[in-house]
């Protein structure tokens, strides 16, 4: 005998949310409808009928199908039980079915658990649904292996279902109201009850954790749920994007719950470097830096923070240092009468958020805060505020980047047009991660040492000092990769003739395509801000230079665009 | 995604043979696996009749609609059958939908009129149907098919969009192609009163208050061409104006046709193309803190070939910079006062200003001087 556990999924207006949850079987006793929850409406009594008054302009629209009724209250137990007992041949694959505007989904397997969801609901949120299906059913069956779970789970509910058919009808016979098995169903069933805390969370937080059988766990998380901002969910493209994300050493893991919160809410038997690197995370602390603080490789970093990430504990920023500039989110509530207005005055007393915000509507830095009269502990203060602000997505941080764009030549003038801008031309040299970095302290990134040169892909292997025919070669290659025009103008620039500036000009070339940050370049070739800083305005009259938000992390703000 | 169909079938209830597949193109698409996995989907139980059932199995979907016609002079008192698309599992069926439905309609019709599908002879003419359905279809998304002297057969995929935003009064629709592509005697009559207002630098009010069309229809007028793809909004430009580049900025570089697009775009009447570097230089010299103004003087010299109001309408356009707006919030009021109605922080200088009938410097004079309000950019 098998069963076929069915998820019903549909909300008039909410599309990632079920409809309803069922779980069918099929065996020997022919299709039987085991359990659904919410319960379907109790049909009409006849006595309850004739009490209304009925309204003469009425028209009887049996045929007729509303928008906003309940999708499966259509469906009456029978037939639910016929239409989703499938046959052998579909088990162990997804099942989908649509029926005018509500979908089934599900996984037929000897235990086939399913949710249905509203017809035109993404793509992405019916294969969530198919896999909590999927691990449910996979729950069940091993739990049916062990121990015959499931068949005497069914026996239960088939037994209660019998005995109140059998009340109902008696009750019919004195003109009372038949009522619903399943009401009865879910105190006497702990896997009704799974199933109903199944629906209820995925209705309300899209997080699910059940114990089936109190013994195996089936957690389950659906991300259109958790990543919301504003009214909309994150498409799970983005998400997949912000996972992606998470590839930089010098990006930090901003956690969304304190501490104390988050380590509450893990499993028993979870890995212990999860427990680690949420103790040792920090918002001033790159992921590198978080590697060798909590003793766990790179990459293992970049694998546990995804998985915070995926479950909407952690967004990626850039650490938290006083030359960080950030601004107002163009998507920040700023609302006076917003909740996050009221978080904000429950915790930070004496301050209200518009005002904050206001303080950021131009960009600043967070060492413009700073004032020589303000004492420490205001500092600590603005630090969290400006933690909490960027957990609850009002800022973006703005990073400068450069592109190389050479004023066109007077005697060939539509050439230039044709030709593919330096970013195109330019094959980016791999920029891998440096072994070995050491940073100074965080809160001034200026404040960097130097490490040796082994780093694999610094350009520090050009010999400091000196115009020694090894450098001019290889500043003479670096710089092949452009026209001949365009050299030429690099070439006439007045830093031009300064060996080591132009030196530092060709080694960094390939970072002046728009796509690298400066933090990025300061980070992998190990140089100072201020340094940067004076080569991009000595070769001004070729670079162009703008400030916008990281795309690569931007999507952890603005998950919309 | 194009909507392929892949088999076209017509399946009954025979009454000796039960649920059979009578006719598919091409033929023997449907395996007979397939069909018995399927079959209580596609001649249904009366609940499941007249509904549109999409089934998914064995990488298939097949989208059906179950008819059942009752009447004492069939077989077992009642003809049912089902016309039906095969498509792959992975595509979408949405705009397939629609179209089986009025199928399964004017089979309903034909065969209550004229015994369509009773009749052997007639019956057989579904074949050619079905090819020629088969085939449209797929190439042109349409159909039209004479059936019989008196009935013929349109039919149309429809590509479901997404819902276009609300319009406000204070926005700007653009057109996205040149406006002379569209044929104005498709659209309907407000829209065709509204057309030569929309230039991309009326906002909605003024096209309203200059076509003489009620507020309310110019929105939804230009909510449809926006659902069509026809025009996109922006903002209401000023010298004013604060705007700042997005990443996207970064594409006028890196993509060819978006170059094209933009030097072509925003270059003066006249004047040589503009350059690249100069054109770019005056998107990154867009930061907030920095108006329209402050641009056109400091960049006087990159402007000589660029008209600055295509120069923002285009970055507008392809999302390169965003404009920044003000957003006044009282936060200081007294207990006696009224709560702030419009200085929440919900509504724009711009959403004011138009609200309000008050002009930009005026409304920027009597906040500035006001203590208990602040001025959020964003």
């Amino acid at each position: 005998m098998y069963s076929h556990p069915q998820n019903n999924v549909y909300r008039s207006g909410d599309k990632t949310s079920p409809i309803s949850v069922i779980l069918v079987s099929s065996g020997s006793r022919g299709n039987k409808l085991l359990f659904r929850f919410p319960f379907q409406r109790a049909a009409e009594c006849p006595s309850s009928l004739s009490g209304k008054k009925r309204n003469p302009y009425a028209l009887n629209t049996t045929g007729e199908v509303l928008e906003d009724q309940d999708g499966d209250s259509r469906f009456s137990d029978i037939i639910l039980a016929t239409i989703l007992a499938t046959k052998s041949d579909m088990c162990g694959k997804k099942f989908e079915l649509k029926i005018d505007n509500v979908r089934f989904v599900g996984h037929p397997t000897f235990l086939q658990h399913s949710p249905i969801i509203q017809a035109n609901a993404d793509p992405s949120v019916i294969s969530c649904m198919h896999n909590l299906s999927r691990r449910i059913a996979i729950a069940l069956q091993h739990e049916e292996r062990r121990c015959q779970y499931l068949t005497r789970e069914a026996k239960l509910m088939l037994a209660v279902q019998d005995e109140i058919t059998t009340v109902s009808l008696i009750l019919m016979s004195v003109g009372g109201c038949p009522q619903s098995p399943f009401r009865q169903i879910l105190p006497k069933c702990k896997l009704a009850r799974d199933l109903k805390e199944a629906y209820d969370s995925l209705c309300t937080t899209g997080v699910v954790r059940l114990h089936i059988n109190n013994w195996l766990e089936v957690s389950f998380c659906l991300p259109h749920k958790i990543h919301r901002i504003g009214g909309n969910y994150i498409p799970p493209e983005a998400l997949e994007r912000s996972l992606k994300a998470i590839s930089r050493p010098y990006h930090a893991l901003l956690l969304l719950e304190s501490e104390k919160a988050l380590l509450s809410q893990l499993p028993l038997d979870c890995s212990p470097a999860m427990v680690r690197l949420i103790k040792t995370c920090s918002a001033v602390k790159n992921l590198q830096q978080l590697a060798q603080d909590a003793d766990l490789a790179l990459l293992q970093i970049f694998q546990i923070a995804a998985h915070l990430v995926y479950w909407g504990k952690a967004i990626i920023i850039y650490p938290l240092c006083e030359n960080n500039v950030y601004m107002l989110s163009p998507h920040a509530n700023i609302s006076l009468y917003s909740p996050l207005a009221e978080q904000f005055s429950q915790q930070f007393s004496g301050h209200n958020l518009p005002s904050m915000l206001a303080k950021f509507s131009l960009p600043v830095s967070l060492a413009e805060f700073r004032s020589p009269l303000e004492a420490l502990a205001q500092e600590a203060q603005l630090i969290q505020m400006v933690v909490w602000m960027l957990q609850h997505r009002l800022l973006i941080q703005l990073h400068t980047y450069v592109c190389l764009l050479i004023p066109p030549g007077e005697d060939e003038p539509g050439l230039k047009e044709e030709e593919l801008p330096l970013a195109a031309r330019v094959g980016g040299r791999s920029l891998s991660t440096p072994s070995a970095l050491s940073f100074g302290s965080p809160t001034s990134s200026d404040d960097m040492t130097l490490t040796s040169p082994s780093m694999e892909n610094s350009s520090a292997e050009l010999v400091a000092g000196g115009d020694s025919p090894l450098n001019k070669r290889m500043t003479e290659t670096l710089l092949t990769s452009l026209s001949e025009h365009e050299r030429q103008v690099i070439l006439s620039i007045p830093a031009a003739q300064s060996p080591e500036d132009l030196r530092m000009f060709a080694r960094l070339l390939h970072y002046f395509r728009g796509h690298h940050h400066l933090e990025e370049i300061m980070y992998n070739e190990n140089m100072r801000r201020s340094q940067l800083k004076t080569l991009f305005d000595k070769f001004r009259s070729v670079l162009v230079v703008t400030n916008h938000e990281d795309p690569v992390i931007s999507i952890f703000q603005s998950p919309m665009d | 995604m194009a909507t392929r169909i892949e088999c076209i079938f017509f399946s009954e209830f025979h009454p000796t043979l039960g649920p059979k597949i009578t006719y598919q193109v091409p033929e023997e698409y449907i395996s007979r696996e397939l069909f018995d996995t399927v079959q209580v989907y596609i001649i249904t139980k009366p609940e499941l009749q007249n509904k549109l059932i999409t089934v998914t199995a064995m990488d298939k979907k097949l989208i059906g609609c179950p008819v059942c016609i009752e009447h004492k002079k069939y077989s077992r008192n009642a003809l049912l059958f089902n016309l039906g698309f095969v498509c792959d599992a992975q595509t979408n069926t949405c705009a397939l939908e629609p179209i089986v439905k009025k199928l399964s309609g004017y089979l309903t019709t034909l065969e209550l009129e004229s015994g369509f599908i009773s009749k052997e002879e007639s019956k057989h003419k579904l074949i050619p149907i079905m090819s020629t359905l088969l085939e449209d279809l797929n190439a042109t998304g349409a159909c039209t098919l004479p059936i019989d002297d008196a009935n013929t057969i349109h039919l149309k995929l429809i590509q479901l969009r997404k819902d276009p935003p609300i319009v406000q009064e204070y926005d700007v629709p653009v057109f996205t192609h040149c406006k002379d592509l569209y044929i104005k005697s498709q659209w309907d009559l407000t829209t065709q009163q509204i057309l030569p207002y929309i230039d991309g630098f009326r906002h909605i009010q003024k096209i309203s208050a200059e076509a003489d069309v009620e507020l309310n229809l110019v929105r939804i007028a230009v909510q449809n061409l926006l659902y069509y793809g026809v025009v996109t909004l922006v903002s209401i430009f000023q010298y004013s104006n604060v705007y700042c580049t997005t990443p996207k900025v970064q594409s006028l570089i890196d993509d060819k046709s978006i170059q094209e697009e933009c030097l072509g775009y925003v270059t003066k009447h006249g004047q040589k193309r503009a350059s690249l570097r100069d054109v770019f230089q005056l998107y990154c010299g867009l930061s907030p803190g920095t108006t329209v103004r402050d641009l056109c003087s400091r960049y006087s010299q990159q402007l000589h070939r660029v008209d600055e109001r295509r120069l923002i309408q285009f970055g507008l356009m392809k999302s390169l910079i965003r404009r920044l707006q003000k957003y006044p919030v009282k936060v200081i009021r007294d207990e006696r006062s009224r709560p702030p109605r419009l200085y929440t922080g919900c509504h724009s200088y711009d959403e004011i200003c138009c609200k309000t009938g008050i002009s930009y410097k005026e409304l920027d004079e009597r906040l500035e001087n006001d203590p208990n309000i602040v001025v959020c950019w964003k």
